[in-house]
């Protein structure tokens, strides 16, 4: 089984586009109950690297991504009819709530009915780790990896151990905070967080000032010592705690490796080696001097950094490849309710599940009212670990206790959605189906993972209706949600 | 031998020390489950030994002071192999071994045991016993243990369901605590599953003591289902002695091809839970009955 899969980053400085074909295979021997899973991921197609079309310095040109789109799904010799999957990721300063629903809007023919727009800087780093490669390398070597992917307007930070994510951070620091004429030293913009660095500088440039190399290098220095601290250390000076975007990172492992990606990462690794104002100019910002000085800051504290996969490409390959994920192939799924996009988690059970169903229906029913009452979504899924035994009298209860604290809602009309991590939804669904007739629309899933917060998309039965493409946004800022 | 001998010699020596003036209790650490603390007490008072086949191999990290923490964790997390098990000196931890002849011992009672009349009784099942007349020869003869005795044949024609669509059949095959630890879980899922998909037809269910896969060839051509579905306990290894398999065929019969027969494998709490597994077998049941073809037709 083959799907296609296309993602889509619309970054502070650039927009591309990769198109990779996923194969899902069963891989449990043959006599067992199969298990779907991702098995092969390859890039079919890279787009070329465009910059991001923009009114003034946030606005995203709708209108001019989606013809972006449309011409490399030409070059690709791909229609979105053959597109079954992938995710719009749009990231840094343009992760803003307008800009998502623009675009939404704007490529709703084009990105299939699976492709959805999505933000948020804990999942851009998770993307971004994933596709440089640092996730596989931190499984491969058995070391825990940090990538740093240095964007345009925001660098971020994802920790590896064996292949999972385990940490991650942003602090707002790019290679675009500041910007030049081309080939110039003639200042044209500079962002909120590059004022911040100035004034640390004790500079107090403005555009259309003129500047030189010397003031130039150490003020990208000061940027790529906050990038660095906040990836490998807890302590921040003043103007990286002012920076930071998230929490700081828990430094609760050791991280043994480092690797870079993102636009500015290709200067890091290339011994870019800064010679004149014009030089450094060359895309119009601050990006290159920014990797030069990433380089000087990490040798000085005797850090060799690892080799990515991919650079500039890491996010929009993390977000074709690796943002979709296969559910538990023993399922039990209403074929009609789906898709379903944007489904806010609710995980009613902070710990084990209760054992006596009118304690389960209690719990249920509050943090579902906590969810409408506040008007911040129409369905929502309820996701827990699952019965700490899976026998058939625990989840009988469960069962009780879900329909009975899910009844206000089912009354509505509203599908009931349970994502479960341990093996059990065939058993719960049927269950559930059982105690709540034939009309009751259920989409019962397992072997995924999801917490208080996400948001869930849920495609359409696969591979014979056994399982589903899922995919789990995990949001920092709840504000950036689209 | 000689490895036996000192293993006697320190398990004696241990059992003196709590016997002997040890009031104090001795504190074990179990390591990463949960960091409980067991308390063994003295054995006189009537207080019991910890029992070490509870604790998880998968978790059990013994090495002290492994360099790569993180891949010692995860690769013990893949297997229940005995593998980083640390050492004294040249030989395994007495830990090690204690639990390795705990486990073998577990998977003997697992073959040896009987499934009890009780559990028969509680399961509503009728019982059956194979031509085998004891567990010698269960295990001696497989060719005794594919045949219904003369008396149970008798009980079958008496007792059993005629042209059901389902028969299900318990057998105790080489694992009896697979049968009575999965069973209560997977045969009610089971049912509940094939009522819901409107399959209504189902055979009493029957056990078979000393009973082999093949048994229910003989089953078949004396009722005459649609299907027959055995449920029978596997041969118990040492990472498990708990696991059941599930073998269902359309129109079972003396001379069926092993080909015709479907089967899942692996049902136990650390493979596929049994509840879901019923619940997974009464979709294939399904489309069995609809596709009238089992074993690698279906597929």
């Amino acid at each position: 089984m083959i799907i296609i899969s296309v993602g889509i980053d619309i970054g502070t400085t650039t927009t591309q586009l990769v198109i990779s074909r996923l194969t899902i295979k069963n891989t449990a021997p043959g006599s067992s109950i199969p298990r779907m899973e991702i098995t092969g991921k390859e890039v079919l197609y890279r787009s070329e690297i465009y910059f991001t079309p923009l009114f003034g310095h946030e606005i995203v040109d709708s209108e001019a991504i989606a013809a972006i789109v449309a011409k490399e799904y030409g070059k690709a010799a791909l229609t979105p009819d053959k597109i079954d999957t992938g995710a719009v990721i749009i990231t840094g300063e343009t992760a803003k709530k307008e800009n998502a629903k623009k675009i939404a809007e704007s490529m709703a023919g084009l990105a299939g009915d699976f492709v959805v727009a999505t933000a948020g800087v804990n999942l851009e780093s998770v993307l971004a780790g994933k596709g440089s490669g640092a996730a596989a390398y931190s499984k491969q070597r058995h070391r825990v990896t940090v990538n740093i992917d240095i964007g345009g307007g925001t660098s971020n930070i994802a920790v590896f151990e064996e292949g999972r994510v385990i940490d991650t951070a942003c602090i707002n620091i790019g290679g675009h905070l500041l910007e030049f004429e081309r080939n110039g030293d003639k200042i044209t913009y500079i962002s909120e967080p590059a004022r911040a660095v100035l004034r640390t500088c004790a500079l107090s440039w403005q555009a259309g000032d003129r500047v030189d190399l010397e003031e130039l290098k150490k003020i990208a220095l000061v940027m790529a010592e906050c990038v660095v601290e906040s990836a490998t250390s807890g302590n921040y000076s003043e103007l990286a705690q002012e920076l930071m975007m998230t929490p700081a990172l828990t430094m609760d492992y050791h991280v043994q490796e480092i690797m870079l990606s993102g636009g500015v990462a290709d200067f890091v690794y290339d011994g870019f080696t800064p010679i004149s104002v014009a030089q450094v100019t060359r895309y119009g910002d601050i990006g290159p001097l920014l990797g030069w000085a990433v380089n000087q800051v990490l040798s000085s504290r005797g850090i060799v950094p690892e080799r990515p996969g991919e650079t500039i490409r890491a996010t929009v390959i993390g977000a074709g490849t690796h943002s979709v994920n296969i559910s538990g192939s023993t399922i039990t799924v209403s074929e009609t309710a789906l898709p379903m996009r944007n489904i806010t988690v609710v995980s009613p059970f902070s710990g084990e599940i209760p054992e006596r169903p009118e304690e389960i229906a209690v719990r249920v029913q509050h943090a579902v009212q906590r969810v409408i009452n506040d008007g911040s979504s129409e369905t929502v899924a309820l996701a827990m670990e699952g019965p700490r035994m899976i026998t058939f009298n625990a989840i009988q209860n469960l069962a009780t206790g879900l329909a009975g604290g899910m009844a206000e809602f089912i009354a509505k009309d509203k599908p009931l959605i349970v994502v479960l991590f341990k093996d059990c939804a065939k058993v719960l669904g049927q269950t559930l189906q059982l105690k709540l007739g034939e009309d009751v629309d259920i989409v019962c899933i397992d072997q995924v993972e999801a917490g208080e917060g996400d948001y869930i998309d849920i495609g359409k039965p696969i591979m014979g209706g056994r399982v589903v493409p899922v995919v789990v946004k995990t949001l920092v800022f709840a504000n950036n949600g689209v | 031998m000689a490895m036996e001998d000192t293993i006697k010699l320190i398990v004696e020596q241990v059992l003196a020390e709590i016997n002997n003036g040890h009031k104090k209790p001795v504190e074990i650490e179990v390591q990463n489950s949960g960091n409980r603390t067991v308390n063994t007490g003295d054995t006189d008072s009537g207080k019991i030994l910890p029992d070490i086949t509870e604790v998880d191999l998968k978790q059990q990290l013994n090495v002290p002071n492994p360099l790569n923490s993180g891949f010692y964790r995860d690769m013990k997390r893949t297997t229940p192999a005995r593998i980083g098990v640390w050492r004294s000196g040249t030989r395994p931890l007495t830990d090690t071994i204690l639990r390795f002849r705990a486990d073998h011992a577990t998977a003997q009672d697992a073959v040896l045991n009987d499934v009890s009349d009780e559990f028969v009784e509680k399961m509503n099942l009728i019982k059956l016993e194979s031509a085998c007349s004891n567990k010698d020869e269960f295990l001696t003869r497989p060719d005794l243990g594919r045949k219904l005795s003369a008396e149970s044949l008798e009980l079958l024609r008496k007792q059993g369901t005629k042209e059901s669509d389902v028969q299900i059949i318990v057998v105790d095959g080489l694992s009896s605590t697979a049968v009575e630890t999965n069973v209560p879980d997977i045969y009610p899922a089971l049912m509940q599953g094939l009522a819901a998909l409107n399959i209504k037809n189902t055979g009493s269910p029957l056990f078979v003591k000393y009973g082999r896969v093949a048994i229910m060839d003989d089953i078949g051509e004396e009722l005459k289902p649609k299907v027959a579905v055995i449920l029978v306990g596997e041969r118990p290894g040492l990472g498990t002695a708990e696991s059941l398999s599930a073998y269902l065929a359309y129109n079972p019969r003396h001379g069926m091809l092993e080909s015709e027969r479907t089967v899942f494998s692996n049902i136990h709490k650390g493979g596929t839970p049994a509840a879901e597994a019923g619940a997974h077998l009464a979709g294939i049941i399904k489309t069995v009955l609809e596709k009238k073809v089992s074993g690698v037709a279906l597929s």
